[in-house]
């Protein structure tokens, strides 16, 4: 059975300030879902939520994944449930090698979901851990880099550290196509890209897609959908989703913008900024 | 045959320790004058505000610890020291010399060098056999008796010791291994090494200090290393200060350049209750280099205060003080690090950073640099930061499915790597990794060892791939791994 995503009536905010004001959405293995919306609907603020990072309080709904409620799972739990997410700005640590960060992180997911962080298992203790041999690791990496057309040199360096804007995104993307997720969230992976960029990302997430793999790609403009098709396009205004379509809706709003999308009540709203 | 003293520092004990010791009145002397100095000289109590380590110092009851504890058996190293022999720091080695509590309980040197004039003893026999060298050196210029009130009762009181000589344009190769044991509470340990490294000669010095008991009971270890690196002269000393959280140390390190000479510190710290170092390069010759390289990990209720001082007294000299550290529980670490650049110091490079890393909201790391420029054509800077790990940094890392205790762990790991690389001993890189790792929360040692040698693994079998160029080779298919 194909995994499902499902999100019900999902609020959160942030320091206090509500962004996401009731979210509902449904992503199953296979699909190709983009969320569009303006600047500060609250688009990156759901990818987040979805994650668990806990900047972010949920103070209503429901997030289900594979038929459990992961709300109170921390992220590395939820990420060995096999969700990805594609940072918009994937954060730089220096010192830690590209090669042994992901080796470590595969050895993780492959775990698979079981509980890790304290308290969440009873016993305290921690499993003993199953490694990759290294010469099996390398090998698979090897096969992902050839097929996302990944320079060999990115896995001695530092994970992203003085990697441009676009390396950073096809990083991301190589990290996707390592740990097999079963639905990945790509937050702005076409911002800061110029138009090559764009192609071989995009080129790069279409050789990923398939029936074992749900996409919810966030989007600002249409520009990475005329690569990268998706099967149904959601508007997000004020934390919230307000219309829902097939890929025709995405040229609509090339076309016409957002503004005439604005839900009447959203005037006395406050803006989210986030 | 005196075995020990009663405990407490006075003026009879000096004599009595210096009549046992069989030495000459100059050496008496010298320890008496020191006295002086300690008795006369208050000690220091740090700044306001400051996070209290000296005040701490100053409170510690000196009057409990016994001076001198000597060891006997000089033929036969205690197991627990010959198994870390096995381990060391140094495989392969030039030379090898142990002391135990106030005792240097083991000396050995190759052949080859020993014919070439190279002199490694304990430095109560430098006393009788060189005195002219010690005279000359033994607490004058690299670090005077009246530096502080700590190395005034160095001065007075050290015992064991080591002397390193190594006669001009004479290099070894292989390091040389210098071990410092306390294995017993209450007592006050003197360890000193005087190292002359003649001109154009070369050394690789190791040194690592341990202990050996338990309980709250605590000891005193006073270090102190003196270094003389004539014209030309290498010398790289690293040490690792791996003592029990029941140890007080107190340790003062200078180096004295003369010209074209270079002198590279490593410094690990990563145990001791109460930590006093003062490390400094006195650049007085023209065109020295001076490098430090420094690491620590403190955790429980650790205090460090640790000085540097890269002081460019002659034209045209070069200094970088790299320091990184980890600060976890409660543990409290005073870093100041100082450039001084003399007015005639003129075409000065000089680089100083430091940073901090707070694994928990009750450490406390205050990083303090310091510049003080009195020449007009130099280049100088300095940085120094301290903080927590970065939540981002951490949701990136769980997000990829790893659990938060070992998020931390690699980015500590992340944190000390670029400083780690720097440390040309490869066993203390390895011991370090594991060490750190180990005493981080919610990891086993058993665990901590898979995580490092999974790096090691990595990091071996990369260099053997390094051969692989990316460009046009025909093995540009194959992943290139090496050390970053």
């Amino acid at each position: 059975m194909a995994s499902e995503l499902v999100i019900k009536n999902l609020h959160a905010n942030i320091e206090g300030k509500p962004i996401l004001r009731g979210v509902n959405l449904t992503i199953r293995q296979g699909e190709i879902h983009a969320l569009m919306g303006p600047n500060g609907s609250g688009k990156s603020t759901l990818s987040n939520v979805i994650m668990g990072n806990p900047q972010y309080e949920v103070t209503d709904g429901e997030i289900w994944f594979k038929g459990e409620n992961i709300l109170e799972y921390s992220p590395d739990r939820r990420a060995r449930m096999r969700l990805f997410l594609a940072f918009q700005y994937p954060m730089s640590i220096p010192g830690v090698s590209v090669a042994n960060f992901l080796r470590r992180s595969l050895e993780a997911v492959r775990e698979g979901n079981k509980p890790y962080e304290e308290g969440e298992n009873p016993t305290g203790k921690m499993q003993k851990r199953k490694t990759i041999p290294p010469g099996e690791f390398r090998k698979l990496l090897q096969a992902k880099m050839k097929l996302l057309k990944v320079d060999n040199s990115f896995i001695n360096r530092s994970i992203n550290d003085g990697f441009s804007g676009g390396e950073k995104k096809r990083a991301e993307i190589l990290q996707m196509a390592l740990l097999e997720p079963e639905i990945a969230l790509m937050d702005e992976t076409d911002s800061g890209l110029d138009i090559d960029a764009l192609r071989i990302v995009s080129e790069s997430v279409n050789a990923l897609t398939g029936p074992n793999l749900g996409v919810l790609l966030i989007t600002h403009y249409q520009r990475m959908l005329n690569y990268i098709k998706p099967d149904f396009v959601h508007v997000m205004f004020n934390g919230r989703i307000i219309k829902s379509g097939g890929r025709e809706l995405a040229l609509e709003l090339e076309e016409k913008g957002y503004e005439w999308l604005r839900p009447a009540d959203s005037e006395n709203e406050v803006t989210a900024d986030a | 045959m005196l075995n020990t003293l009663a405990p407490g520092f006075s003026r009879a004990a000096i004599e009595e320790l210096s009549r046992y010791k069989g030495e000459p009145e100059w050496m008496l002397q010298l320890r008496l004058h020191a006295w002086e100095t300690y008795e006369s000289t208050p000690a220091p109590v740090g700044r306001r505000g400051d996070l209290g380590t000296f005040k701490t110092l100053a409170g510690f009851n000196y009057a409990q610890l016994v001076p001198f504890t000597a060891t006997s058996g000089e033929d036969s190293l205690p197991p627990v020291i010959q198994q870390s022999l096995q381990q060391s720091l140094v495989n392969e080695r030039s030379g090898l010399i142990v002391q135990l509590n106030s005792t240097v309980v083991h000396t050995e040197l190759r052949d080859e060098l020993k014919q070439q004039g190279v002199i490694l003893t304990d430095l109560d026999t430098a006393v009788r056999e060189h005195p002219d060298l010690v005279r000359e050196y033994f607490m004058t210029k690299s670090v005077p008796v009246d530096a502080s009130k700590y190395t005034a009762l160095h001065a007075a009181f050290w015992s064991g010791g080591f002397f390193l000589y190594i006669p001009q344009g004479v290099e070894i190769v292989e390091p040389i291994l210098a071990q410092v044991w306390v294995d017993s509470p209450l007592s006050a340990v003197f360890s000193h090494s005087l190292v002359i490294a003649g001109e154009q000669g070369s050394v690789r010095f190791v040194e690592e200090y341990n202990s050996l008991f338990e309980g709250d009971a605590p000891s005193l270890l006073s270090d102190v290393v003196e270094i003389f690196a004539k014209r030309e002269a290498v010398v790289e000393f690293s040490s690792l200060q791996d003592l029990g959280q029941n140890v007080w140390n107190i340790t003062n390190k200078n180096a004295v350049h003369e010209n074209d000479a270079s002198v590279t510190y490593v410094m690990a710290d990563l145990g001791a209750k109460v930590n006093l170092e003062t490390i400094g390069a006195g650049i007085h010759g023209n065109g020295g280099a001076a490098e430090l390289v420094g690491v620590f990990f403190t955790d429980h209720d650790q205090r460090y205060a640790i000085h540097t001082l890269s002081d460019h007294v002659g034209l045209s000299t070069n200094a970088e003080t790299l320091v990184k550290g980890v600060l976890t529980d409660r543990s409290r670490v005073e870093f100041d690090g100082m450039i001084r650049i003399r007015p005639k110091a003129q075409q000065t490079n000089s680089f100083l950073s430091a940073h901090g890393l707070m694994l928990s909201k009750q450490a406390r790391g205050e990083f303090i640099p310091g510049l003080e420029i009195g020449a007009n054509d130099v280049s100088a800077s300095h940085g120094a930061t301290s903080g927590q790990i970065d939540a981002d940094q951490l949701f990136y890392l769980m997000v990829r499915g790893i659990s938060r205790p070992e998020a931390e762990r690699i980015i500590v790991q992340g944190f000390f790597e670029p400083v780690l690389q720097r440390i040309p001993v490869e066993n203390l890189r390895t011991r370090l990794r594991r060490s750190i790792i180990s005493r981080m929360s919610g990891v086993s040692e058993s665990e901590a060892d898979t995580w490092v040698d999974a790096q090691e693994r990595w990091e071996i079998e990369g260099v053997d791939e390094g051969a692989i160029s990316l460009d046009g080779n025909p093995n540009d298919d194959d992943i290139q791994l090496s050390e970053y």
